[in-house]
């Protein structure tokens, strides 16, 4: 049995070098420890913070993002069905005509990428940043929610490092606001002034602006009220950025969304950066979900604006669209034809600058008219196409375009000031402002100034800029019929809470009406 | 009875081999031939020294040679022959006459870690052996059993050659991963995913239809297939387990003289079913009767399907080589297969060797080593046909497309014809296309196992395996710069990527057999076992540079030089999974009292380095018992030659989520580093708990065999992919939990086989079997969708729920009530509402195979079917639609022909109207073959045949093939049973013979 006993033991020997502790090595990433201990020991921030600043870009740049939630659900802009295209079960047409669910994809999804940026940013702050980082960090944070607080009015959070065990705690309404006014005025000390691309002071101080001049919305959406001293909050906040002297206007409304934007939008206080051929996220859906097919560059042929809104422009008015210089001299655009802001009536080609048609062989015709659902013969062509940011016709194939995303800009800033000023009984010194920035924008000036033309104004400046849906509550406007929403009700003056949402943080309750 | 005679040569050779290595000088040596009652040679059969240790088996003319003491009785025994007794009476020739029978209850079948006889089966374990294999030209070994066991389903999920099939044991419980069976090959678990690189491209959707991970092995190097189906049958392989394990035996040596079998097959493929759509003059008449104009009326009549497909070419060959001695036998084979696919440019050829060897050693033969090499190389060219392809990227989708009266080549004079490329056009010619695109991905693998036992005693047996499993992927992609898609037009396109799978594996098993008393005897097995799994992949690509012509047209694939592309324009990227090791502690007894009470327990202990840190280790046990009635005093039955009665209960777990999701960790992207896990120190194994009951009963001197099960399979702590609470880390990222719900299979297997007639000239075998499923879900607190349809129209749109009370992916989507016929608008009853409708899931799977022999020529017929489930139409629903015809495509002819007009207005949306019955009956093969016998003596055992495969299909369903499950799976969620403009089935003939020297 000699040789039994050498084979047990080479057995034996086999069994215990087998034996593992099935320890985990992530390999292709990083654990948290691996984080702490990066870089010299201090956490690799600069690359974290860089990867809270990118996700913050989808949310805010496609179409399906925040502008689906904050512009579709208004007067601006509508995503009718066309026979074969854009039923996607209704998901547009619900917005529009508000009549979303808490099953509804895009308040979802929503939802949930502004809490990845209230956790990235969160969790960034325990890997020691420097005092500058741990600042952009928080801006970005109270942005994110900022929106959300503005469209669910709940505001689900954890403090840095906390256990995903327990369910997030959850801060609501104005205690919500609170919150986010005190960070923000925490950290602008420690903010850079610029460049226009970093979360910098004055971007800081136009969040602060909005936080102050929906304060009463908050408080109770169905009726605003406005505390004078937040009013003064907002006209101060103005005068610091005005009197910075970063910023004046371009010599081109669409300058500051233009493909060098960065470069050219004096206007504008804080962006998203988008990197030409590079590094982008999806800006370029602005115009590819608004045009024909047969455009250049083809589009979705889907969303566009309605009539009634388009009609509250002066044909003088150069915000209502202009022929922008195209930077690709493929497309010429030698008819010099409209290509940024509404597209209506004939359309031509960028190239040649001959008249296009749509794909059953009728002349490429916007009508000013659309319905919900287009059922005629004409269903290709109707509605008045919208979009603000001028194609970057030399990286749309690319995908990446160079366009950044404006999050705020001075027209904004002094809007918000004249509505201060109006809301504070100085109709007079709100009128300067809002007539300072018509006449720059090719449109008469207005004689007097009341809530209503300056809701107006408000649309025709900033439209498509995701703050049509807050600005008509602040008004007391959101709930009233316009063109293909005949009827509402105030349950959807906020968005549901997202059933998944719900289910997986007992802290969260469904707002009233859903 | 023809007298075998063996060559003399070969004689020589075996009597020498036998001469250097016998130790049995005593001993002497016999050999002889084996047949059938019709004097046809029988392979495989065992030839053993009755009481004695000695063994080998008859090779393919039915020879052996075996050494063996004086005047020992030789045992002959073969599945499906029952056995035979001769004693040799000092001869030295000893031939032996075998009648088959359907069932013999000797039938030795593969096990978990070891084999078993049936008769001492207390579980529900199917064997399909090599004859009864499906015949014709497969790629892969899990269509060879296709519609052969009842309980499983085996559906290809696309024609492309060596396309991946979906195989269901005992009905569907995934809501996440694949729910395929763990596959086994001679003791080493396969991964069951495949090294080729999966990669999606510009426009053309983010995933192919997968590969067959069992690819890389010859189906003619497999002797058989055996299904554990429940879980007192898969509980040895623990948390793996729940999907069944399939245990897939290669072909051994046989001692004796050197053979060569050769085996040479040629067929012809045509596509089996087309989807209708208009012809020219029909499209004409439709641009007149939807009153949309005639200006894409072109004037031409092309037929788009057509050019981009083919009557294509199918080559295998197959070589093996076997032979050795009682202490020394091997088997070498080669095969190659080149198989054209229907599609142009699409393909696969193979290159598969497999080297088996057996070694005994030491004077008391107690040492020996068993080692098996399978090396592989295949070769896909992959058409552009995604799961998920938007309006332009889909070979299928173009052609169904394409207008009909649109030239597709464009004829030049003096030089050759143009492709129809429209610069800025959004019509993508599908001829183009299918020009423009190459995509060739070379997979190689090589598994090789050593596996060396050493007999302690007679009852203590330890046996070591270790396996490396390794397969690494090449995928070039290009898409040349003529094609009109806009950010390739002018530029180009090229990729490569790379993938490397390995798996390691460790198994140390004890085996233990006891004869207590005549009646009593026992059996243990003890194990320890180690898995390590590795996965990494990466990939380059890039786009031309327009301001230097592009990659251009040089007739060099632009993967041949990437470094000339765009230096702004390109990508990069590498990943690798994190680690996964599985460690296991694994026993078993079974207990046998004069073969009429059998007990059988096992226990599995799995450690997986991927469950959360409070969950490392769990516990797998089952208990079965079995009661031979007809071994019984009592029972005196003439006509029942054997009755037995089962029943087994078992848990098993699945853990078929990514390595690395019980932590928290973060990843490098383009932007930055992001968290992209969300941590769950609880996550574990998905739980199976099944029961099963069966009968099996021998009839009429076992000429009928019945077999019957009652399973109930649980399936409970459902891996799922859940929506985190947030804040959590963004870019949708999962957190993986075990949700409380219970998914519950429950039903019948049945299984017939009858010699109907067995008489020396005409002999006729039947084999039915049919299962009866029924799924349902409760107890989730939530609701999943999945299904996610592809298209215009359809965005984010999902037609499948996973809910309390309905089966598992039930269809649930808008009812549809015809049309108005007034304005030829679709009417919902119930308006966005979405309800029930039916379920993908078949209640009724069927399979039939039959032989029917008359002398030397036999026809061999194999049916299958499933039925009592819904399919989803995506390609109806949103390639062809009428609105298509206002945009200048094609539209089906269902839709021309439907008595209402609908309007081209009416908006495409997902509704009842395109779920079709999904039952359906196909001629999965028929072979009509001639048993030529001996040439001359040189060529042996020669055999010629036609098969025909995928016949014809008795179906209702539109779609190409109603043996469709295209993924489209919502966040891993897998879908069931939904068509969207897939690969379409083949039809083949094919030409063969098969001989030995």
């Amino acid at each position: 049995m000699k040789i039994n006993n050498i084979i047990a033991s080479i057995i034996f020997c086999f069994l215990m070098v087998s034996c593992t502790k099935l320890g985990e090595k992530i390999n292709g990433g990083l654990t948290q420890d691996q984080i702490a201990g990066g870089s010299g020991g201090g956490g690799n921030v600069p690359a974290l913070l860089k990867g809270v600043y990118s996700s913050t870009r989808g949310v805010f740049q496609g179409q399906e993002g925040i502008y689906a939630l904050w512009e579709m659900t208004t007067d601006e802009l509508i995503g009718p069905t066309r026979g074969g295209d854009w039923d996607d079960n209704g998901a547009w047409r619900v917005l529009h005509s508000h009549n979303f669910d808490a099953d509804h994809i895009r308040v979802k999804e929503v939802f949930n990428n502004l809490g990845g940026v209230i956790y990235g940013s969160t969790d960034l702050l325990r890997f020691t940043p420097t005092p500058q980082q741990d600042a952009e960090a928080r801006m970005l944070r109270a942005m994110a929610m900022f929106y959300m607080l503005d469209g669910y009015n709940q505001v689900p959070y954890r403090d840095p490092g906390e256990s995903n065990v327990t369910a997030p705690r959850v801060r609501k309404g104005v205690e919500a606001l609170t919150y986010i006014i005190g960070e923000l005025t925490a950290i602008i000390p420690n903010l850079p002034n610029g460049p226009v691309t970093v979360a910098n002071k004055n971007a800081a101080r136009a969040l602060l602006m909005k936080c102050y001049l929906n304060k009463g919305a908050y408080a109770n959406r169905a009726a605003p009220t406005f505390d004078a001293g937040d009013m003064q909050q907002v006209i101060s906040l103005a005068d610091q950025i005005i009197n910075s002297g970063q910023y004046s206007f371009s010599p081109n409304y669409f300058d500051n969304f233009a493909p060098n934007n960065d470069a050219i939008g004096k206007e504008n206080i804080w962006e998203q950066e988008n990197i030409g051929g590079v590094s982008a996220d999806n800006i370029r859906s602005r115009w590819h979900s608004s045009m024909h097919y047969n455009q250049q560059p083809s589009g979705w042929n889907g969303f566009t604006t309605l009539s009634d809104f388009y009609n509250k422009f002066e044909p003088s008015d150069k915000r209502r669209g202009v022929a922008y210089p195209t930077n690709n001299p493929s497309f010429p655009n030698p008819g010099n034809r409209v290509n940024v802001g509404f597209l209506v009536g004939q359309q031509y080609s960028m190239a040649s600058g001959a008249a296009l048609q749509d794909r059953t062989g009728a002349p490429l015709s916007f009508t000013p008219e659309v319905k919900i659902i287009e059922q005629g013969n004409n269903l290709e062509v109707t509605g008045i196409r919208a979009y603000k940011y001028p194609i970057d016709y030399q990286f749309d194939d690319n995908g990446n375009v160079n366009n950044d995303y404006v999050y705020f800009r001075l027209g904004d800033v002094m809007l918000m000031k004249a509505e201060a000023l109006l809301r504070t009984n100085n109709a007079a010194g709100a009128l300067v402002l809002v007539n300072a920035v018509r006449t720059n924008r090719g449109a008469s000036v207005l004689t007097g100034l009341t809530l209503d033309n300056l809701i107006d104004e408000r649309g025709r400046e900033m439209y498509l800029e995701s703050w049509r849906r807050q600005d008509l509550i602040r008004f007391g406007k959101f709930l009233t019929p316009w063109q293909e929403k005949p009827t509402d009700d105030p349950k959807y003056l906020l968005f549901p809470i997202p059933n998944g949402q719900l289910a997986a943080n007992s802290n969260l309750n469904q707002n009233p009406g859903y | 009875m023809p007298k075998i005679t063996l060559i003399k040569p070969a004689t020589l050779l075996a009597a020498f081999l036998f001469f250097i290595s016998s130790v049995f000088a005593q001993n002497k040596t016999v050999s002889g031939t084996v047949t059938d009652q019709d004097g046809k040679p029988v392979s495989g059969v065992n030839v053993t020294v009755k009481r004695g240790k000695m063994g080998t088996q008859t090779d393919a003319n039915g020879s052996y040679t075996l050494s063996i003491p004086d005047n020992a009785t030789l045992v002959f025994s073969s599945v499906g022959f029952g056995t035979t007794e001769m004693s040799s009476g000092g001869r030295t020739t000893v031939n032996a006459s075998m009648s088959s029978v359907t069932t013999a209850v000797s039938e030795v079948v593969v096990v978990g870690y070891g084999t078993a006889r049936r008769r001492d089966l207390t579980g529900s374990v199917s064997s399909v052996n090599e004859k009864n294999f499906n015949k014709g030209t497969y790629t892969s070994a899990d269509q060879l059993i296709q519609g052969k066991v009842a309980g499983v389903q085996v559906a290809n999920n696309s024609g492309q050659p060596g396309g991946g099939s979906t195989v269901k044991i005992r009905g569907n419980s995934a809501i996440t991963g694949s729910g395929q069976p763990l596959y086994i090959v001679d003791g080493v678990p396969l991964d069951g995913r495949s090294a080729r690189p999966g990669i999606g491209d510009v426009g053309l959707g983010g995933s192919n239809p997968g590969s067959n991970p069992l690819n890389f092995i010859n189906p003619s190097d497999i002797s058989s297939i055996d299904i554990l189906k429940d879980a007192s049958a898969t509980a040895i392989y623990g948390s793996r387990a729940a999907y069944g394990v399939v245990l897939i035996t290669t072909k051994k040596g046989i001692s004796g003289q050197t053979k060569i079998d050769f085996g040479a097959s040629y067929g012809i493929a045509k596509v089996a079913h087309k989807i209708k759509v208009l012809d020219a003059s029909q499209f004409r008449q439709a641009l007149t009767y939807y009153g949309v104009g005639n200006s894409n009326d072109k004037g031409s009549s092309v037929d788009a399907f057509d050019a981009i497909t083919r009557t294509a070419n199918v080559q295998n060959y197959n070589v093996g080589i076997s032979g050795g001695t009682e202490n020394g036998r091997y088997r070498l084979s080669f095969g190659a297969l080149d198989q054209d696919g229907i599609v142009r440019k699409t393909g696969i050829t193979k290159y598969t060797s497999n080297l088996n060897a057996n070694f005994k050693f030491l004077e008391n033969k107690n040492l020996g080593v068993d080692i098996n090499i399978i090396p592989s190389q295949y070769t896909e060219h992959i058409a552009p046909i995604s799961n998920n392809a938007g309006s332009r990227g889909s070979l299928i989708g173009n052609a169904l497309q394409w207008n009909p009266t649109e030239k597709l080549v464009i004829p030049r004079a003096g030089k050759s014809d143009s492709l129809n490329v429209v610069r800025g056009g959004d019509l993508i010619n599908p001829l183009a296309l299918q020009t423009a695109f190459d995509d060739k991905s070379t997979v190689t693998t090589i598994l090789a196992s050593i596996s060396p036992y050493f007999k302690f005693t007679k009852s203590l047996e330890y046996r070591f395996l270790y396996s490396i499993n390794y397969g690494t992927g090449v995928r070039r992609t290009s898409i040349q710069q003529f094609l009109n898609f806009n950010d390739v037009l002018d530029k180009g396109r090229a990729r490569i990527g790379q993938e490397e799978l390995s798996t390691e594996q460790f198994t140390h098993t004890l085996n233990y057999t006891k004869q207590f008393t005549s009646n009593i005897s026992m059996t243990a097995l003890a194990g320890f076992e180690y898995l390590k799994y590795k996965h990494r992949g990466s990939d380059v690509n890039g786009f031309g540079q327009a301001s230097l012509g592009g990659f251009g047209s040089y007739g060099l694939d632009y993967t041949n030089y990437i470094q000339f592309s765009d230096p702004s324009n390109r990508g990069a990227g590498s990943f690798v999974d994190p680690s996964y090791e599985l460690q296991s502690y694994f026993g078993q007894v079974s207990f046998n009292y004069a073969d009429k009470y059998l007990l059988k327990g096992s226990l599995r202990r799995d450690g997986s380095s991927k469950f959360g840190i409070n969950n490392k280790y769990g516990n797998f046990p089952s208990f079965s018992a079995a009661w031979v009635v007809s071994k019984e005093s009592f029972f005196n039955v003439p006509a029942i030659n054997s009755l037995k009665i089962r029943g087994g209960w078992g848990k098993t777990g699945n853990q078929e989520f990514p390595s690395g999701s019980a932590v928290k960790r973060y990843s490098f992207g383009t932007n930055g580093l992001f968290q992209n896990n969300e941590a769950n120190p609880d996550l574990k194994w998905q739980s199976d708990r099944q029961y099963n009951f069966g009968i099996d009963l021998a009839i009429l001197k076992s000429r009928i065999t019945f077999t019957a099960d009652y399973f109930n399979k649980r399936t409970t702590d459902l891996l799922f992919p859940s929506e985190p609470a947030q804040p959590a880390a963004g870019g949708g990222t999962i957190k993986w939990v075990n949700l409380d719900g219970n998914i519950d299979n429950k039903g019948f297997e049945f299984a017939v086989n009858a010699a109907v007639i067995d008489q020396q000239d005409l002999h006729w075998d039947l084999a039915v079997n049919t299962t009866l499923i029924k799924n349902i879900v409760s107890g989730l607190n939530t609701s999943i969708n999945t299904g996610t349809l592809d298209g215009q129209g359809v965005s984010g749109t999902t037609v499948e729920v996973i809910r309390n009370g309905l089966p598992i992916n039930a269809f649930v989507t808008k009812r549809f009530n015809g049309f108005d016929k007034a304005t030829g608008i679709a009417i919902y009853p119930d308006g966005d509402k979405l309800s029930y409708i039916g379920s993908p899931n078949p209640k009724t799977l069927f399979g039939m195979s039959t032989t029917l022999r008359y002398k030397k020529v036999s026809l061999n017929a194999n049916l299958s079917g499933s039925f009592g489930n819904l399919l989803y139409n995506n390609t109806l629903n949103n390639v062809i639609n009428v609105g298509s015809l206002n945009n200048g495509k094609n539209i089906a002819l269902s839709v021309f022909q439907d008595p209402v007009k609908e309007s081209f207005a009416n908006p495409v949306t997902a509704s009842s109207r395109f779920l079709q019955k999904g039952d359906y009956l196909k001629m999965t093969n028929a072979t009509l073959s001639y048993a030529v016998g001996n040439l001359g003596s040189i060529f042996k055992g020669a055999n010629v045949y036609v098969t025909g495969q995928n016949l014809f299909t008795i179906t209702k369903f539109t779609g190409f093939d109603p043996e469709v499950n295209v993924d489209k799976n919502a966040n891993g969620v897998p879908s069931v049973g939904i068509e969207y403009i897939p690969y379409p089935s083949a039809r083949t003939i094919t030409f063969g013979v098969n001989f030995s020297l």
